[in-house]
């Protein structure tokens, strides 16, 4: 009886002190490290004294004696720590930023990053970290997501850093680092970027017996081609998605915007935003061009490297990713068509930015100076993954050599950033519908474009 | 008198640190959430700055916004009412041919089970390249019809797809239910000379009906809020011809440049209260008709 009566509750302690074991958090930020020296000594009257301080990551500890003899453990100097995201779009670019990382751990060696990605729903995950004030130092931004980062206050403005390592905003590309400037204040360097390019497939150009794309060519251009390669060998000559991150070039090449100056207000019901739209679906009423769906991919990319189509307006991803899945595929790629009021294209841009709330932006900026500088950006471009985004890059061999990457390089000249303000993602909903509806359902390009904005609108007054 | 007192106190200490953990799990991650989305939803909250307290408005706003009464609440409904009926029905058939002794039961007792056990995830990508219009769908019936990319298609692919992989566990449920049925009814009708389907429809089906209330429960709560195939399989799309309730609260959360938090937690409170409201009617409907 007696024994049963005090099981429970040693049974209880037990599971108490497991489960109190199990839910103590760990603080992995101090580590408080204590070490017991025992000095044993024949000799008499002496008195041991430990005195500990605690640095952030090592100990220095002296033991002082009576006899005044002073024994100090040499001591590395202690780094300063700066935690960087960012999203990871292949295990290929993760490892090169950690190459890079490593060789600013050399140029930087009080400085100690520490890498943490993130590998999916990096907005999500990145927005809920700053709400809760546990955001890394330096993270990645993303062009479309900064307008929402910069008007909340929560990014660190960059230009005296900037000063102090002597780095100058006319060294990058003006259309990037205008892209990341709010109120007259830097507030990232951008990393790299990607513009539009116009990538054919050369075999079905040889076959149809066209003149392979220039960057001259205009929409009339297009079309004749297009429909030359349609004709004569059945594949599609372009492709006309209904991808936000596509159509607007063309509403630019005709002079025209898909928001105001200040992004209050939407303008794809006005005369040059429809009458791009309706050049746009045309294509494929007219049945020159295909949308990914018809040929059942689901982006457009596929569809080139499938061989279905001849021509897209796509990215420098499409080279990696051509030549893992199509490695065959015979292409080159220039600049998009220009429209009736010239050349138009969209810039996409990510930066390194840094958090108001981190402590040390010194050591975070040394860090991003260090990932942005002219070494590590020819070490990006010669990978073939992103392109640079300093101007001095632009007459790198790389480039010279690699005709593909130069039409994507010099696009930004003539680009728009892919950004449409506060509710850009509402925006992006609606373009996209705004065409689906017209390939779908056959409404008119006017009727859906000014649903379209009615829509923008209605989202913007909230 | 004490010692009982003390042991009885013994015993109340062990009940509760033996629940302690899930107490806490439950506590942190349901009540502390639960009660501060109660109170985001009366707020307007981007996630970078605190809440600022702005009242009902984020209700009014959810019952107003075009999206939620045009397509959200009619695609919800729909799928629902769609989804519920098949999959109770299929299940309970599934579970009355697999109570009988028949040949390799176990066999497709497993293989009506695997789909419950796969995730959703994976589920949601092999269906998208079945469904593809060059996949074996299309091949097989000899079709060309782009399932998930047409307004019409959409909605029932994907109700397809999740009677398919949920027919399973309510299969097992309905399963434990039959097992609990006596089998001296079953002889007592053989002996009274009722058929099969007599016997289905006048023993099985009437004391099944506590099991056939929670399937069906189970069943509600599931569809109402159906998310994963949805974001996996069309992102609401196209034209909004399958953006659900979730789908649209994900959306005003996640979706956009700046979250609405207080939006998406308003709508988040309007779906809990009508599930609720839904399964106490429902709960009416089938007590009564037990007496």
């Amino acid at each position: 009886m007696r024994r049963f009566k005090w099981f429970p509750i040693i049974t209880a302690l037990l599971i108490l002190s497991i489960v109190s074991a199990a839910c103590a958090t760990p603080t992995p930020e101090v580590k408080v490290v204590k070490e017991t020296v025992v000095v044993t000594k024949e000799v008499e009257k002496v008195v041991t004294k430990e005195v500990e301080k605690v640095v952030t990551k090592e100990v220095e500890k002296v033991v002082t004696k009576e006899v005044e003899k002073v024994v100090t453990k040499e001591v590395e100097k202690p780094r300063t720590e700066v935690r960087l995201s960012g999203w990871t779009a292949s295990p290929e670019e993760e490892n090169l930023l950690r190459a890079l990382l490593y060789e600013c751990s050399l140029q930087n060696p009080d400085i100690l990053v520490k890498y943490e990605p993130i590998p999916s729903d990096y907005w999500a995950k990145i927005k809920t970290m700053v709400g809760s004030g546990t955001e890394p130092d330096i993270y990645y931004m993303d062009i479309f997501q900064f307008p929402f980062f910069a008007t909340q206050g929560v990014l660190q403005p960059i230009d005296d850093y900037m000063a102090k390592e002597g780095v100058s905003r006319d060294e990058f590309l003006d259309t990037l680092i205008n892209a990341f400037t709010w109120e007259g204040k830097t507030y990232g360097i951008p990393k790299d970027f990607n513009t539009l390019g116009l990538f054919y497939n050369k075999d079905l150009f040889d076959q149809a017996g066209v003149d392979y794309p220039t960057n001259d060519w205009t929409w009339d251009d297009l079309k004749a081609a297009a429909q030359k390669i349609t004709d004569a060998t059945g594949v599609a000559g372009f492709s006309v998605p209904p991808d936000p991150g596509r159509f607007p070039i063309f509403v630019f090449q005709n002079g025209g915007q898909i928001m105001n100056d200040d992004f209050t207000d939407t303008l794809l019901d006005s005369p040059e935003a429809i009458e791009a739209g309706k050049f746009y679906t045309g294509a494929r009423a007219e049945g020159w061009a295909i949308i990914p769906q018809d040929v059942g991919v689901g982006w457009q990319g596929e569809a080139f490297g499938k061989g279905d189509v001849a021509m897209v307006l796509e990215g420098g991803w499409m080279v990696p990713y051509l030549t893992n899945q199509f490695p065959d595929r015979n292409y080159s790629a220039v600049h998009p068509p220009a429209g009736p009021k010239g050349e138009g294209n969209l810039v996409f841009t990510v930066a390194y930015v840094i958090s108001k709330n981190s402590k040390n932006p010194e050591a975070a900026f040394k860090t991003i100076a260090c990932l942005t500088s002219e070494e590590s950006q020819v070490k990006v471009l010669t990978s073939g993954f992103a392109l640079p985004s300093r101007k001095a890059l632009q007459s790198h061999e790389y480039l010279q050599n690699n005709p593909v990457a130069n039409a994507i390089f010099t696009g930004a000249e003539f680009a728009t950033p892919f950004m449409w303000g506060l509710k850009g993602e509402t925006v992006n909903q609606a373009m996209a519908q705004a065409l689906e509806r017209v390939y779908l359902e056959g409404m008119s390009v006017e009727e859906s474009f000014k649903q379209a904005a009615e829509e923008i609108r209605a989202a913007l007054k909230e | 008198m004490t010692y009982t007192w003390r042991r009885k106190l013994a015993d109340w200490l062990t009940a509760y640190v033996f629940i302690l953990p899930v107490l806490l799990g439950w506590g942190i991650f349901v009540v502390v959430a639960l009660v501060m989305s109660l109170y985001f939803s009366f707020t307007s909250f981007n996630l970078l700055k605190p809440p600022q307290w702005i009242g009902p408005v984020n209700y009014a706003r959810v019952l107003q916004h075009p999206d939620f009464f045009r397509y959200a609440v009619p695609n919800t409904l729909k799928y629902s009412a769609v989804v519920v009926p098949a999959q109770t029905v299929l299940s309970l058939i599934f579970a009355f041919a697999l109570d009988q002794k028949i040949r390799a039961r176990d066999f497709f007792r497993t293989a009506f089970y695997l789909p419950s056990v796969t995730s959703s995830v994976v589920i949601g990508i092999i269906f998208v390249w079945l469904f593809s219009p060059k996949g074996v769908i299309n091949q097989l019936l000899g079709l060309d019809v782009n399932w998930l990319y047409n307004v019409k298609t959409a909605l029932p692919t994907i109700m397809m797809v999740n009677i398919w992989s949920t027919t399973g566990t309510m299969m097992l449920i309905f399963l434990a239910g039959l097992q609990d049925i006596p089998s001296e009814l079953y002889e007592a009708a053989a002996i009274d000379g009722a058929s099969r389907p007599q016997m289905f429809r006048y023993i099985t089906i009437p004391l099944l009906r506590p099991v056939i209330f929670f399937v069906v429960t189970l069943g509600i709560i599931g569809t109402f809020q159906v998310f994963d195939q949805i974001y996996i399989m069309t992102k609401g799309g196209p034209l909004k011809a399958t953006t659900t309730i979730v789908y649209l609260i994900y959306f005003w959360a996640f979706g956009d440049v700046t979250p609405d938090m207080g939006r998406a937690s308003a709508a988040a409170f309007i779906l809990a209260v009508a599930i609720f409201v839904v399964t106490m009617v429902q709960r009416r409907f089938l007590e009564r008709e037990e007496v």
